[in-house]
């Protein structure tokens, strides 16, 4: 396992990775290491662990004007797609020496092709997810996983072991359960700790080690119980739902127009990070389950149950359930402009979720801190009114 | 832009296409007028489609929304269900300019207006039928029959099973989604072909198991190698059609194609699909022996690169030919060249899968060489084959799919050819996303570098 010491403990630490992002994989793809780049959270990030390379999840840049990108992305699609490629361009990801994607959706897939094209990665590789949750759709992610694994063995120049696999399973099973610790302490009212501060730790997250991940976030978990305080009570308590967000300013903006946000399911949050990867005889066969059906993304279609009722119980129940533990008094649904699966989800969310007594507000932002102005009167209406 | 109001329809294809090229395009028309009398059949076609639901409802027959490409057709035929294309249907009230209330309805039952077009209409349309307890009223064809089954799937882009999925706010209906896939160009196929075609088989299965349970009958596999050797015949014949459109001058153009796809995307597997093409045939092969273009002097001639086409204003087409300019060949609505499934493959459930496996890979083998793109392969492989001066693609707002890479496709390209190309931007329905104005100078523009392009090269 990559071992490495950790320089930067707590909440001050997890500000200076935060605000220098990609330092710490800069650092050690300096000392050797090999950091491989990759998008959503359907990578198997235990692969990479085992092999002792870094995954690194690709981010975006909402500060930073899309200006490289245009010639050669449509502007029509995900504009955080968009970004990290233009981020790309520019040279903030020459320290990755590898990019894997999965197929999560159409414009992610298309990313694959452009960026191993323009920016020449060493190594390279494409996952297919399926889709469907039929049986069939289990075995064939198997392969996809079983071919994705031959190939990162080759790039590593050897073999993964069962025993590797299994190891670092426990790692980001611990890492999981300690990010399941951390969310739990905004369950008081108030909070012990803010958005900010969690997402902060979670953007952070995704550059570093397991190791150094699960050290960092035990010295936060451990620094916010022992400072009691916190963000103090605010009327509203907040939950997000959505896919990337990977900077505070939107988190910021609600917490400072009188809400907390006390819990979310973003693809960038929690959403990696509800289940774990079930030891398994076959360490892979865990990783499939988990990877394939435990990440409740739109992406996946979940089959249809008897009734709408429950069809849309299976597919957002358990943000309900979240809602309702957290005691959340309003949801906001964050949807980044031509995400086709969200943008197709939205109504049934709005109204399942209004149907259980919860408002929502549901928000079109095209990813950028330019247009956070046009988003403040909404959130600040919504807050006075749930309030 | 506020919507366009405008009357046009398919079936005003009878104008004197010289009357049109040599004159002002008449002000209400936005469809295109065709070169070929067989494709003004499809007209007729697709009325029947709307109509045969309807009956086939009246009669107890099953009847199912569908989507293209999901390589599902034959099964369908062999079962008797009666498919409702809700692609097509979308793509009929943009052509008829009557999407507008459908798309506004969806938007207003709280769907983004970024959600592509078809999505947005078919939507509109089952909450407008909901909300009225009958079919809208004056919907164009008569409208959808209200379908006993939904069959998605995940071919081609994310909304083709997340659509069906949403009616669920609409309408009870038995719903069922799988599988389409193939592998990334770069992967071995030798290494993930048995996989790729097993996995493909048995969601193709599945499809069939679900078709059983609700139809109460058995899928008959004489039945479906009838209905393959059908569309393989049918897909056989329209590839030899677009042989013969290498002619110059061009004998068919590309707004004809965007008729004559209809039999073999929403027919396949029907013996009037073969006979529509065996006519086809026969009527381009005629033109082509007799020298008959589609305008008196054929100057350039364009490749639409890709992208749907805008079937709000498919006149554009003619437009094109004003300037001399001709769309001889195109890459939307031409999924697949036929492809030979090997022999030892008995099986109509396998041989679907490793036809689908097979088609999608097309061109794998060229684009690992160069370009890394099989649709690059495929452009250049027209640009060559159909002696093209200039290549044209549709950027359609609302379609990722379709949309998301052509500016890659047009760098690449540039690597290999230097012809001129542009990017055309609006969408496949939403007509508040077309700017005449904005287009007929980018397209003048466009024609005078083709022009000077020519120039430069004969030199």
């Amino acid at each position: 396992m990559m071992t490495t010491e950790l320089k930067r403990t707590g909440l001050a630490g997890v500000e200076e990775l935060y605000q220098r992002r990609g330092q710490r994989a800069r650092e050690l793809s300096e000392q050797g290491a090999k950091v491989i780049g990759y998008f959503c959270c359907y990578v198997p990030v235990e692969f990479f662990t085992a092999l002792e390379m870094l995954p690194y999840r690709i981010q975006g840049g909402v500060n930073e004007p899309i200006t490289e990108a245009d010639a050669y992305l449509e502007t029509i699609m995900c504009p955080f797609i968009r970004s990290a490629f233009d981020l790309a361009l520019k040279n903030r990801y020459d320290f990755l020496d590898g990019l894997v994607v999965p197929h999560t959706c159409d414009t992610v897939q298309r990313i694959y092709d452009i960026w191993k094209y323009y920016r020449k990665p060493a190594y390279s590789h494409f996952i297919n997810v399926p889709h469907m949750l039929q049986p069939s759709s289990y075995e064939f992610f198997k392969q996809e996983l079983l071919t994705f694994r031959k190939s990162l063995e080759e790039f590593a120049g050897r073999k993964m072991t069962d025993e590797a696999l299994t190891k670092a399973v426990r790692l980001h099973n611990e890492n999981r359960a300690l990010v399941r610790q951390l969310y739990d302490l905004r369950k008081p009212d108030p909070p012990l700790t803010s958005g900010v501060e969690i997402l902060k730790t979670m953007v952070t997250g995704m550059g570093l080690p397991v190791l150094e991940y699960n050290e960092l976030l035990r010295s936060v978990i451990r620094e916010i119980r022992e400072r009691g305080g916190g963000p103090g009570k605010k009327p509203a308590r907040i939950l997000i739902y959505g896919s990337v967000i990977d900077d505070i300013s939107f988190i910021q903006l609600i917490e400072d127009s009188g809400a907390n946000v006390v819990m979310d399911d973003l693809s960038t949050g929690l959403r990696g990070f509800w289940h774990d990867v079930e030891p398994t005889p076959d360490p892979l066969d865990g990783i499939v389950n988990r990877y394939l059906d435990k990440i409740y993304c739109p992406r996946t279609y979940r089959p249809q149950a008897e009734t709408q009722e429950k069809d849309l119980d299976n597919r957002f129940g358990y943000v309900y359930k979240s809602a309702a533990d957290f005691q959340v008094n309003g949801v906001i649904l964050y949807v980044i402009r031509f995400c086709d699966t969200y943008e197709l989800d939205a109504p049934d969310f709005k109204s399942y979720f209004q149907k259980k007594g919860f408002p929502v507000l549901y928000l079109e932002d095209d990813y950028s801190a330019g247009t956070l102005g046009q988003l403040k009167t909404r959130v600040q209406a919504f807050i006075e009114m749930i309030a | 832009m506020a919507f366009l109001k405008g009357s046009g329809d398919v079936e005003e294809n009878n104008l004197s296409r010289e009357v049109l090229v040599m004159s002002e395009k008449p002000a209400e028309k936005t469809t295109s007028t065709k070169a070929t009398e067989t494709v003004k059949k499809v007209r007729a076609i697709v009325r029947g489609l709307y109509q045969n639901a309807r009956e086939a409802k009246e009669k107890g027959q099953f009847t199912a929304y569908t989507m293209t490409a999901c390589q599902y057709e034959e099964i369908l035929n062999a079962m008797d269900i009666v498919p409702v294309w809700t692609e097509n249907y979308a793509g009929l009230t943009a052509a008829k300019r009557d999407a507008e209330r459908f798309v506004l309805k969806a938007e207003a039952e709280g769907y983004s207006n970024v959600i592509c077009g078809y999505v947005r209409v078919g939507l509109g349309f089952d909450a407008l039928r909901k909300e009225m307890g009958k079919t809208p009223e004056n919907a164009p064809d008569g409208g959808m029959v209200m379908p006993d089954l939904l069959l998605g799937c995940g071919s081609a882009c994310d909304p083709r099973f997340k659509w069906y999925q949403a009616l669920g706010r609409y309408m009870n209906v038995p719903t069922y989604s799988f599988d389409v896939i193939w592998p990334p160009v770069d992967a071995d196929l030798d290494e993930v072909r048995n996989y790729y075609i097993r996995y493909q088989r048995e969601q193709l299965q599945g499809l069939v198991d679900f078709l059983e349970r609700q139809t109460k009958k058995k899928l008959s596999h004489d039945r479906l190698w009838e209905a393959i050797s059908r569309s393989n015949a049918t897909w056989r014949k329209w590839w030899e059609v677009d042989q013969l459109r290498k002619a110059i001058p061009s004998p068919m153009p590309t707004e004809d194609h965007y008729n004559a796809m209809v039999p073999g995307f929403y027919c396949c597997g029907t013996q009037l699909a073969v006979d529509f093409y065996e006519e086809l045939y026969n009527e381009v092969k005629q033109r082509v022996d007799n020298n008959i273009g589609v305008v008196p002097e054929e100057k350039y001639r364009l490749l639409f690169g890709g992208g749907l086409p805008p079937w709000h204003t498919m006149w554009i087409f003619n437009y094109f030919e004003t300037l001399g300019a001709v769309f001889v060949m195109e890459n939307a609505y031409r999924i697949y060249d036929p492809v030979e499934v090997p022999s030892h493959v008995k099986d109509p459930l396998d041989y679907l899968a490793w036809r689908t496996f097979l088609r999608w890979t097309q061109r794998y083998d060229m684009a690992k060489k160069r370009s890394g793109i099989a649709t690059v392969e495929r452009l250049l492989e027209y640009i060559e084959d159909y002696r093209i001066d200039g290549v044209v693609t549709h950027a359609t707002k609302s379609c990722r799919a379709t949309t998301v890479g052509q500016i890659d496709w047009l760098h690449r390209l540039n690597e290999y050819t230097n012809i001129p190309s542009m990017q055309l931007i609006s969408d496949i329905i939403d007509v508040r996303d077309y700017s005449e104005a904005q287009w007929k100078a980018q397209i003048d523009a466009f024609v005078e570098a083709v022009e000077a392009h020519k120039r430069r090269t004969a030199r």
